[in-house]
């Protein structure tokens, strides 16, 4: 198991360099002049010189990408603007900070949103899904069915706009959803963000008990199932021992796939309800085309989905012995 | 002087054309009815009506604090403002936009500033100074003498040595978002060079401070509107003790009445009180909650349901210039239960379809263009009247002191465009069907008003040819002197209410990038507008702004003056005193209080 987790982890790392490397040459390629943002409006060609100079983009765009890169591991000096400290993703000329300070601000809040949001979809999403593949052909397999597909043709802007108006502005049954830190206050964390978990488990449980479902429906059809009802085991062991088992590859594929693409950046949902996530932070970044913080809300989107990713190849292993032994 | 202002308005435009094509009833957004940008007495109407905002001169009893209350204030509290940007800036040297100015109000004192005396009234009055200056020299050496009382955060006193190094220190080489008036006003237009600012130890000579309560500014030229000058957010103080160069932006030091407690950037903002800050020096600030709560990141359109929906902490929340979206608008308009919390105002800024004169060289024919400009059709996509009036000059009423209204090609009285007027000019020119090739900012909303410019100019026999330019290149494509276009839209703010701040700049030198964007170059405009700039008597030099306003449409023409927006604006139900800034367009922090 160690060996398999170390082969890809460092699968990861070089994937990770990859992305930042057409991220770098991708962005920094663009018109937009990081230096003149930096500068001001008014800003001598003297001035401009200077800026370049302090921002390391008078260098050729690889040795620019190679000191991005050492910065990660041993910080970077921004002459006349400031320090940052390994790990260094780099430094926002329009907050005037280093860019991982302000991601780590907003860290908490996207995985709160995440962590909350995923357990209310995964729990709604996979038991309506085995009720539906158990209840195969009748009323709830069909209710489920429709219900998940009207759910997964849902958009959140369209369900969160609507929450938004009749359960906070209109009825005022729910709070304006904001964000306060677990440590301060559980309630208060719990109810602020509410109602962005329950519009996106709207969107996402149809997707996880349609999978479910199917997957659960062909788990119940195998021989290894049918051999343990021949052998009198009670139907609930049958279910929850051998076919929820079968079921899970499935649920934990696109859980890690959905998890990254969150922690990556909820952009829509942070939108939508208006929370400081980084999901809010990528976008302001491209309005003010501040690249530094970009290129690191694309890193940090890149390595969610990519720890995922580890994470989800270990727990087949976990959860099929025959993936260890491959 | 130079492009800041330009790109200043240009990112209100973009702001602001973002909030479009509601459609509205109503007036047509010019009769006079009641004071502009009030929230009180506000009807159910769908449209409001506005008049121009008045500002005079105050005394050197006007410049005694503490501020005049708004009816029914009550202090303590705390307050949230939301909005969508934070600030780009908090070093006053750097700041020059709106946004920036506004909130510096809280942290920042100036010489001079703007005292609310009513509303709609408002009285240039000393700030930290005991009065608006005295000039002598024929207008070019100013005097200001500080108030008793002024303090820092930290209890020092401000003296005059450290609103000299404020001025010294807006000419070092970090300094680049600004007003550049004064600087260049003391030495040369290409100040920086004329002096590299104090960090080297060399002072400015024309700024003399012969006691820690007197300052003396020596200007190269008369200058009779300077006391409006120096109450620009710009010009606010940086206590030479404390001063850390380019972290100043950061961590600024307050000499108003209030401290940032804490502040995470694009997110939130506290403010406390400055223990320091004495009321009974300063007319002009209020400073009636006791804690502000800024919150940043949410759209137009969230701000306005928030607002709308007024519950829990919304009821003591207000925005600072979140204009309510179309998608809003009629609504916000409609419902008699907002009256009270809506607040209208239109535009202070100058809107233009400048015309290119190396290109379009007959007047007729831009007289043409003018009378057949279809106004009316342009306010409709717009939004109507609730979201745009249809003003005739190209000086501001609110942001000009004299304002004189006049009506050259009939746009009051045709507002769809005077066809037949267009067509009887064109006939006396060589080419009575021209083509024009009109360039304007790729939206939605700009779309629309092409489709209308098309469709009424092709009545009068203009063929346009529409040339759609991107948003983020718009000000340099039209920039460029060698363009390829006719005609297209840009705007500018004054910087102060004077005619001075206005024309000297959209007419001043043609070169690549400049606000001259209709190339106009005439000597005698140029030699009448160093003259009004020359004059001592500033009520004088008010009105000759005003007539050159007319005169230049009148003989030249260069331009067609374009619709003024109107923000419509809400605050929540348990915040007393708010009001749009009639010059600023934005809801001013002043008078701000919270009901209990």
């Amino acid at each position: 198991m160690f060996r398999f987790i170390t082969r890809r982890t460092l699968g990861a790392v070089v994937t990770l360099l990859i992305i930042a490397a057409c991220t770098f040459f991708l962005f920094f390629a663009v018109p937009a002049d990081p230096a003149r943002l930096a500068c001001g409006k008014v800003c001598p060609p003297e001035l401009l010189e200077q800026a370049r100079h302090n921002l390391g983009l008078d260098q050729p765009l690889f040795v620019q990408f190679l000191t991005w890169v050492a910065g990660i591991f041993v910080g970077r000096d921004y002459e006349g603007l400031g320090n940052c400290a390994a790990p260094c993703l780099g430094f926002s000329f329009v907050n005037k900070a280093p860019v991982l300070d302000t991601i780590l601000d907003r860290m908490p809040l996207t995985v709160s949103l995440t962590i909350g949001a995923a357990i209310v979809f995964l729990l709604f999403g996979v038991a309506t899904g085995i009720v539906a593949a158990l209840r195969q052909g009748k009323a709830l397999d069909k209710i489920a069915s429709v219900s998940s597909l009207i759910g997964a043709s849902l958009q959140i802007y369209f369900v969160g706009t609507l929450a938004l108006y009749f359960l906070v502005y209109h009825n005022h049954i729910l709070r304006q959803p904001s964000y306060v830190p677990i440590t301060e206050n559980p309630l208060d964390w719990a109810m602020g963000l509410m109602l962005p978990w329950v519009v996106l488990a709207i969107i996402f449980t149809a997707n996880y008990t349609r999978m479910t479902r199917s997957t659960m429906v062909e788990q119940l059809s195998e021989d290894y199932v049918r051999t343990a009802r021949a052998k009198g085991m009670q139907n609930r062991s049958v279910v929850m021992r051998f076919a929820l088992r079968g079921t899970l590859i499935t649920i934990v594929t696109i859980l890690g796939v959905d998890l990254g693409t969150l922690i990556g950046g909820a952009i829509i949902t942070e939108q939508t309800f208006g929370l400081q996530g980084i999901g809010q932070l990528s976008i302001r970044a491209v309005w003010s085309s501040d690249l530094p913080m970009l290129m690191a809300t694309v890193m940090v989107a890149a390595g969610a989905i990519v720890v995922f990713n580890i994470i989800v190849d270990v727990l087949y292993a976990v959860i099929d012995p025959r993936v260890r032994l491959s | 002087m130079t492009v800041r202002k330009r790109s200043a308005v240009a990112v209100l435009a973009i702001g602001v054309l973002a909030v479009t094509s509601a459609c509205a009833e109503g007036n047509q957004g010019a009769p006079a009815a009641q004071p502009s940008g009030s929230s009180n007495g506000a009807s159910s109407a769908p449209a409001a009506a506005y008049k121009p905002a008045v500002i005079t001169q105050g005394t050197a009893e006007d410049s005694k604090g503490p501020a005049i209350p708004p009816e029914g204030v009550v202090k303590g509290g705390t307050v949230t403002m939301i909005d969508r940007d934070d600030f780009s800036h908090l070093d006053p040297a750097q700041i020059y936009v709106n946004t920036e100015a506004n909130f510096a109000r809280l942290i920042s004192r100036t010489l001079t500033g703007y005292k609310r005396v009513a509303k709609g009234e408002f009285k240039l009055v000393g700030d930290l100074a005991t009065d608006t200056g005295t000039q002598s020299d024929g207008g070019k050496t100013w005097k200001f003498t500080l108030k008793d009382g002024v303090k820092w955060q930290d209890g020092t006193p401000i003296t005059s040595a450290d609103v000299k190094w404020s001025m010294e220190r807006t000419f070092a080489p970090f300094v680049t978002q600004g007003p550049t008036y004064i600087q260049q006003w003391l030495t040369d237009v290409d100040f920086k060079k004329a002096y590299p600012g104090p960090y080297d130890g060399k002072e400015l000579d024309a700024i003399e401070t012969p006691d820690d309560k007197t300052i003396i500014y020596k200007f190269k030229t008369p200058h009779a509107d300077a006391a409006y000058a120096f109450a620009m957010a710009g010009y606010g103080i940086v206590p030479k003790a404390k001063d850390t160069k380019e972290q100043y932006d950061k961590e600024p030091v307050s000499s108003g009445p209030y401290i940032i407690k804490s502040h995470v950037v694009d997110k939130t903002m506290d403010l406390e009180r400055n223990p320091n800050w004495d009321p009974a020096t300063d007319p002009i600030r209020g400073a009636y909650p006791d804690k502000w709560h800024l919150e940043f990141g949410f759209e137009a359109l969230q701000v306005t349901d928030r607002l709308m929906a007024d519950s829990g902490a919304d009821q003591t929340a207000f925005t600072f210039y979140a204009s309510t979206p179309p998608e809003r608008l009629q609504q916000v308009l409609s419902d008699p239960n907002l009256a009270s919390r809506r607040m209208n105002s239109p535009s202070p800024y100058g809107n233009y379809y400048y015309f290119n004169l190396d290109r379009v060289k007959d007047p007729k024919v831009r007289q043409a263009i003018n009378y057949a400009w279809p106004s009316k059709q342009i306010q409709q996509v717009m939004g109507g009247p609730a979201a745009a009036a249809l003003p005739t000059t190209i000086l501001n009423e609110n942001t000009t002191v004299g304002y004189q209204s006049y009506d050259l090609f009939n746009k009051e009285t045709k507002p769809e465009g005077d066809v037949e007027k267009a067509k009887e000019l064109l006939a006396q020119t060589s080419t009575p069907t021209p083509t024009i090739v009109y360039a304007y900012n790729q939206t939605p909303v700009q779309e629309q008003v092409t489709v209308a410019i098309k469709s009424a100019l092709a009545k009068a026999g203009i063929n346009v040819v529409a040339k759609p330019l991107d948003r983020k290149t718009y000000y340099d494509s039209i920039g460029k002197l060698g363009n390829q276009f006719d005609m297209y839209w840009g705007g500018w703010g004054a910087d102060w209410p004077s005619g001075s701040t206005v024309l000297p700049i959209i007419f001043g030198p043609v070169a690549e990038g400049a606000p001259n964007y209709s190339h106009l170059k005439d000597p005698a405009l140029t030699a009448e507008m160093d003259k009004i700039t020359a004059m001592t008597d500033i009520d004088a030099a008010n009105a000759a702004w005003m007539a050159l306003d007319k005169k230049i449409q009148e003989t030249i023409t260069p331009l067609v003056v374009a619709e003024n927006r109107i923000a419509t604006m809400l605050h929540g139900s348990k915040v007393g005193g708010a009001e749009i800034d009639p010059q600023q367009w934005i809801v001013q922090p002043d008078t701000i209080f919270v009901k209990p």
